[in-house]
């Protein structure tokens, strides 16, 4: 069993803030909160580190370095934390957990159910519940130990309620003694008696159109899309579906979006047609016309994009709340969003 | 609305064990597979190659680039007309049509299109088959002994040239495969087709199966032809039965709708056993899916309601072909039978980050697993089909043919965690 533990720099012993910007680094064995692990039963083969600050400028760097290493050790599980109430430690945590996870690596974290760190770990670790000061240790400590030691030699974990992690909003699979064509069977009759039953329940999320602006004309609007819309060469590899980031490029003085210039990565319709006229993905010609006509003020200066192709409306309302958030920050009045 | 069923009767012949040998034959159930003289049967203009290899439950192979699978079948009482307008003949006219049937064996074309140069990077998602290891029971094809065709388009072929050759090539073997049994009998027949009366008062519940066409590697075939104008009809369950409908789709592997699951339909099979019983069994629905425009999606919606009303169901189950934008049709059906008050469940998978769409009225859902949780890294000792098949690295349940089919001809389903 090989157990890697993740520390930011001041766990790790390398200062506070003054060591924020430190580099990656490793040690053997356990550093820090490491040695309460160890106490609890869990070994540590090796600590890896990182400057909180470090990680949130530089943080594909980090990763790929972090990830290397672990990758290297051949690691059955990977403790991130505790990272209690910090929101950079945190978030730091939940990226690395999430990344691990998708390579298919165990990941028990520890921190406040309202960090940062949760919602970026998107359900890759088993999340163990602390107060924000380092006094929870001693509770989180006992629950991150069993929970590593268990998912490291492949025993089974139990549920959220029954172990006492957050629920990772993910649902797992498992093998039903009935085929899907006998449950849809079970189900439809037993609501045609009155007994309505689902296997899904999805929360229901209606959104209320906001009021009319007041004036175009003194707007500031921006061109959002889910159309794949990128520079030629898709330089930020923008995902061509099942994507779960957005991006975001300058317009400029451009007058429209020209061919040569960009091009749709989209992988859910046939975009020949609309990589003639990047504009019918990316309205900007008609936006310029519209400005200049005095029916909108002016154009945000970045276009957001993203691929709309098999993205779980959880990811899609996470990535509209980052781009809602940046475009408010911005002072963006409305925003034009084109769809495919 | 009413329609007339055929009658068909399928004869199952059990294959316990598939050996390789210098002619294709069956001796009890026993099948033996000349695999070079299958590959060269498979002969076609627009392959350059096409070998057959035979793999087996256990083996330590990942077999890749899996485009569809195929239950060996034969007409028995005209075996030119197997598979009707694919390899020739044609339904009509059929006078007592029987189909022989080998159970256990699965026909699987395999071809990179990729290495061929005829998609790009990324276009076509990868899609295995596991016969060992922690994916072995992702698909239901890693417990069948599996004859592996394995295709290379010649060079300069279309892709619609070089497809049609392969599906062609794939349902000759399966039918030659299955004619080793022309002249044995079985005691493993039933017949499908013509439902016995059923008490008017048990609830009539119908089903809508999706399928959709979009162009070449994303059809889906009715004796023969592209569904790519297809409006909601009512079918004869039979047909499928007697593989008239085919797969020349090759999108996400984990949802995609195979042959073999049309020529055994889960779904009809039940509905068939509880019609008398629980229910009756009210008829089928084909409907299009994967359409381009809202007003489409409407527009089919609306007339499979319409369909499932004439058809007098007080219930209906909807399927869904693959994921994303066909998960608004199956919705948008949902929504359209029940506002004509038709109790209605769809089958649908899901994602880490839950429905890819969703309506309140569809309160009455069928998980068909999440298709992005991670099978464990395993690593074969072989790849048959092409590529690293990424031995040794954790891969998505959507990558496993048919692990999270919305056919309801799969176990798995997902619960919180």
């Amino acid at each position: 069993m090989t157990v890697i533990h993740y520390v930011n720099q001041f766990f790790a012993g390398l200062g506070g803030e003054e060591a924020a910007d430190h580099e990656p680094v490793r040690f053997d064995g356990p550093q820090g909160p490491g040695r309460a692990l160890v106490a609890a039963g869990l070994p540590i083969d090796l600590t890896v580190a990182c400057g909180d600050d470090r990680f949130a400028l530089h943080e594909a760097d980090c990763l790929a370095t972090l990830l290397t290493w672990i990758e290297d050790a051949g690691a059955d599980v990977v403790v991130c934390g505790p990272s209690f109430g910090s929101g950079r430690y945190g978030y730091a945590c939940g990226v690395l957990a999430r990344e691990l996870g998708r390579r298919g690596t165990a990941v028990v974290a520890a921190m406040t159910p309202d960090s940062p760190g949760v919602l970026a770990s998107e359900g890759a670790a088993y999340i163990v519940p602390t107060t924000a000061h380092v006094a929870g240790m001693r509770d989180a400590v006992p629950l991150v130990a069993s929970l590593a030691s268990r998912l490291a030699s492949g025993e089974p974990v139990g549920s959220p309620e029954e172990e006492g992690y957050l629920p990772r909003g993910l649902r797992v699979n498992i093998r039903s003694d009935e085929l899907g064509a006998e449950r849809a069977i079970g189900l439809v009759l037993a609501k045609l008696a009155g007994d309505v039953r689902t296997e899904i329940a999805p929360p229901t999320d209606r959104v209320a159109p906001p009021d009319p602006l007041p004036d175009p004309s003194t707007a500031l609007v921006a061109l959002v899309t889910e159309a794949g819309c990128v520079p030629q060469g898709n330089p930020d590899r923008l995902p061509t579906r099942h994507a779960n980031v957005w991006l975001r490029y300058p317009i400029g003085d451009r007058a429209e979006l020209a061919p040569e210039d960009y091009v749709s990565v989209h992988a859910g319709f046939d975009t020949t047609e609309a990589n003639r006229d990047p504009d019918r993905l990316v309205p900007l010609d008609a936006a310029r016309a519209l400005v200049a006509a005095g029916r909108l003020g002016q154009i945000y200066d970045e276009f957001f994009t993203t691929t709309g192709v098999d993205t779980p409306v959880a990811v899609s309302t996470r990535m509209g709340q980052e781009i809602g958030v940046e475009l408010r920050n911005a002072g963006v009045d409305a925003v034009i969003l084109t769809g495919t | 609305m009413s329609h007339t069923r055929a009658d068909l009767e399928i004869a199952a012949f059990a294959i316990d064990e598939v050996v390789e040998g210098t002619l294709t034959g069956r001796d009890g159930a026993t099948l033996l597979v000349a695999s070079p003289q299958l590959a060269v049967g498979a002969g076609e203009p627009a392959l350059a190659e096409a070998t057959v290899e035979v793999v087996r439950p256990g083996d330590r192979v990942r077999i890749t680039n899996v485009l569809d699978a195929v239950v060996p079948d034969v007409r028995a009482d005209d075996p030119t007309a197997t598979f009707p307008g694919v390899l020739g003949g044609s339904w009509s006219g059929a006078p007592r049509p029987r189909i022989h049937r080998l159970d256990g064996v699965t026909v699987l074309p395999v071809c990179d299109w990729r290495a061929a140069g005829l998609v790009g990077p990324e276009e076509f998602p990868p899609s295995y088959v596991d016969m060992a290891g922690p994916g072995q029971d992702r698909s239901p094809w890693g417990s069948t002994a599996n004859i592996v065709l394995r295709c290379v388009p010649a060079r300069g072929a279309s892709i619609a040239d070089a497809d049609a050759a392969i599906r062609r090539a794939a349902l000759k073997i399966a039918r030659t495969l299955a004619a080793t049994t022309l002249d044995a009998v079985t005691d493993d027949v039933r017949r499908v087709g013509t439902l016995a009366d059923a008490d008017p008062g048990l609830p009539a519940v119908c089903a809508i199966l999706q399928v959709a066409s979009e162009g070449p590697l994303t059809d889906t075939f009715f004796d023969g032809a592209d569904l790519r104008d297809l409006m909601p009809k009512v079918i004869d369950p039979a047909w499928l039965t007697a593989g008239r409908l085919t797969n020349g789709a090759y999108d996400w592997p984990g949802v995609r709708n195979t042959t073999a699951n049309y020529q055994d339909l889960a779904l009809v099979r039940a509905l068939e056993r509880a019609h008398g019983d629980t229910l009756r069994f009210a008829g089928l629905i084909l409907a299009p899916g994967y359409l381009d425009t809202a007003e489409a999606k409407r527009r089919g919606a609306e007339a499979s309601a319409a369909l499932a009303n004439e058809l007098g169901a007080a219930g209906a189950i909807c399927t869904t072909f693959s994921s994303g934008n066909s998960h608004t049709d199956t919705m948008l059906t949902v929504r359209a039978l029940e506002s004509r008050g038709i109790a209605t469940t769809a089958l649908v998978c899901e994602t880490n980050g839950g429905l890819t769409d969703h309506v309140v009225e569809a309160d009455c859902l069928v998980s068909t697993g999440n298709e992005d949780e991670l099978v464990p890294a395993w690593t074969p000792d072989r790849i048959v089909g092409g590529g690293d098949g990424e031995a040794g690295r954790a891969i998505a349940m959507v990558h496993y043919l048919g692990s999270c089919v919305e056919t309801g001809d799969g176990p798995w389903t997902a619960v919180p965690a």
